[in-house]
C-alpha cells in the first residue's frame, strides 16, 4: 500500500511503536513452555473431574434405589402393576409333563411398568408362579396315583362267561352259535 | 493410532517453528487486541499456543498462518475481556489492585509511553472503537493488505475499508487537536514571562 502525506507519519508512528514492543516481547519459548504445561496439567484435571462426576452420579443412582425400595407407595404400585401370573414363567422352574399356564386368547397384553419396578414385579411374580407349579405337581401326583388304584376285590367280580359279554358275536359264526345267545329258545 | 501422534508432532514441529518467526507480531497484535495490557497480552498468546496444542484450533491452509494466527489471538483476546469484565463485576476492586502490582512487564511498556509523542499516538488510538484500531493496526503495524485484514476481522473487504479510513480520519484529527493544544502549553512552559 502506498502512503502520502499524513499517512507516512502514521506509519512512523506505528513502527516506532513496533519496535518498542519487540524490544518487550516475552520470549516464544518461555510462552510455549507455559503453554505446554497447562496442556499437560489439563488431562488430570478433566480426569479428576470425571471421576468426581461419576461418583457423584453413582451416588445418586443408589440413594435413589434405596429410596424407591424403601418407599411404601412403591410397594403399592408394585403390587398393582405386576402382570398377571400367567404371562410370567420363570426360566428355573421346569413345567412337569408338559404342562404350561393356559394362556387367555382373550386377554390384553399388559401395560410395562418402568424397568425398576418392572423387574421387582418380576420377582414377585416369579415367586407366585413357582408356589403355584408346586401346587400343581402335586395335583397331578395325586391324579395319578387315583388312577392306578385297584380294589383289592377287584378279582372277585371276574367271571367265567366274561369273554361272551365282552366280545360281539362275528358274521361268520355258524347260527347254532348264534342260537346259543338267545335267552328264550323254544323247547 | 501411533502414525497419527507422529503426523501431529511432526505438523505441531513445524507449525512451532511457524509461530516463533511470527511471535513478535502476534504479540504486537495481542496488545492491541488487549488494549496494550501487556500482562493480559502474555496470558492471551500463551492461551492462543495452547488452543493450538491441544488441536482446538487447527490451521487448515484455508487462509495464510499469519492471518488465521492473528484471527484466533482477535477471539481469544475479545474472549478474555468478555470474562475480565465478568471478573470486575464479581469480585471487589481489591483483585484489581493485586492483578497491577502482579504484572512484571508493565514498567518498560509504561515508561516508553511516556515518551510524548508516542504517549500522544497511544492515547489517540485508545480513544477510536475497536474495529477502527484493528484495521489500523493491521495496516500499519503489521503491514497487511486490506483484504488480509478484513480476513483476519472477520468482515468484508468493504467494511474493513470503510473502518480503515475512518480510522485514519479520527486519529489524524486527534492528533492535530492534541499536538496543538500541547504546542501552546509547551511554548508557555518554554517562556512563562511572554504570556
Amino acid at each position: 500500500m502506498e502512503l502520502v502525506g499524513e499517512e507516512k507519519r502514521i506509519q512512523a508512528l506505528f513502527s516506532e511503536a513496533r519496535h518498542a514492543d519487540e524490544q518487550t516481547t516475552p520470549t516464544f519459548v518461555g510462552v510455549w513452555n507455559r503453554a505446554q504445561s497447562k496442556t499437560i496439567r489439563t488431562p488430570r484435571a478433566f480426569n479428576l473431574s470425571f471421576v468426581a462426576a461419576t461418583a457423584l452420579l453413582v451416588c445418586a443412582l443408589v440413594s435413589l434405589a434405596w429410596w424407591v425400595n424403601r418407599s411404601p407407595r412403591s410397594q403399592n404400585v408394585l403390587v398393582a402393576n405386576a402382570p398377571p401370573i400367567s404371562n410370567v414363567v420363570p426360566k428355573d422352574v421346569q413345567q412337569p409333563g408338559g404342562f404350561e399356564p393356559a394362556n387367555d386368547p382373550g386377554s390384553k397384553p399388559v401395560t410395562q411398568p418402568r424397568s425398576g419396578e418392572r423387574s421387582r414385579a418380576l420377582i414377585l411374580a416369579a415367586r407366585r408362579q413357582a408356589v403355584l407349579v408346586a401346587a400343581s405337581k402335586k395335583t397331578l401326583r395325586d391324579a395319578k396315583a387315583i388312577e392306578s388304584w385297584q380294589s383289592p376285590t377287584a378279582t372277585l367280580l371276574d367271571s367265567p362267561s366274561e369273554g361272551l359279554l365282552k366280545t360281539l358275536p362275528q358274521m361268520n359264526q355258524s347260527v347254532d352259535e348264534l342260537k346259543s345267545f338267545l335267552p328264550n329258545q323254544p323247547k | 493410532m501411533r502414525i497419527d501422534r507422529q503426523i501431529d508432532r511432526m505438523d505441531i514441529a513445524e507449525l512451532k517453528a511457524e509461530l516463533e518467526t511470527l511471535h513478535s507480531a502476534s504479540f504486537g497484535w495481542a496488545l492491541n487486541c488487549c488494549r496494550r495490557d501487556r500482562a493480559e497480552a502474555e496470558e492471551v498468546l500463551q492461551m492462543v499456543y495452547l488452543k493450538i496444542l491441544e488441536g482446538k484450533a487447527c490451521f487448515r491452509g484455508e487462509a495464510s498462518l499469519k492471518t488465521w494466527l492473528f484471527a484466533v489471538i482477535r477471539k481469544t483476546a475479545i474472549g478474555e475481556h468478555r470474562k475480565n469484565i465478568l471478573r470486575k463485576l464479581r469480585w471487589s476492586d481489591g483483585s484489581e489492585a493485586t492483578r497491577t502490582l502482579v504484572s512484571p512487564l508493565e514498567q518498560p511498556g509504561a515508561a516508553f509511553e511516556k515518551s510524548e509523542t508516542q504517549a500522544l499516538f497511544q492515547s489517540a488510538m485508545k480513544s477510536l472503537p475497536r474495529r477502527q484500531r484493528e484495521a489500523l493496526h493491521l495496516v500499519f503495524y503489521q503491514d497487511l493488505s486490506l483484504s488480509e485484514a478484513a480476513e483476519v476481522m472477520g468482515i468484508s473487504i468493504g467494511s474493513a475499508r470503510q473502518h480503515y479510513d475512518r480510522g485514519k480520519k479520527r486519529l489524524r484529527e486527534y492528533l492535530g487537536q492534541t499536538e496543538s493544544a500541547y504546542g501552546i502549553s509547551w511554548r508557555g512552559k518554554e517562556n512563562p514571562g511572554a504570556v
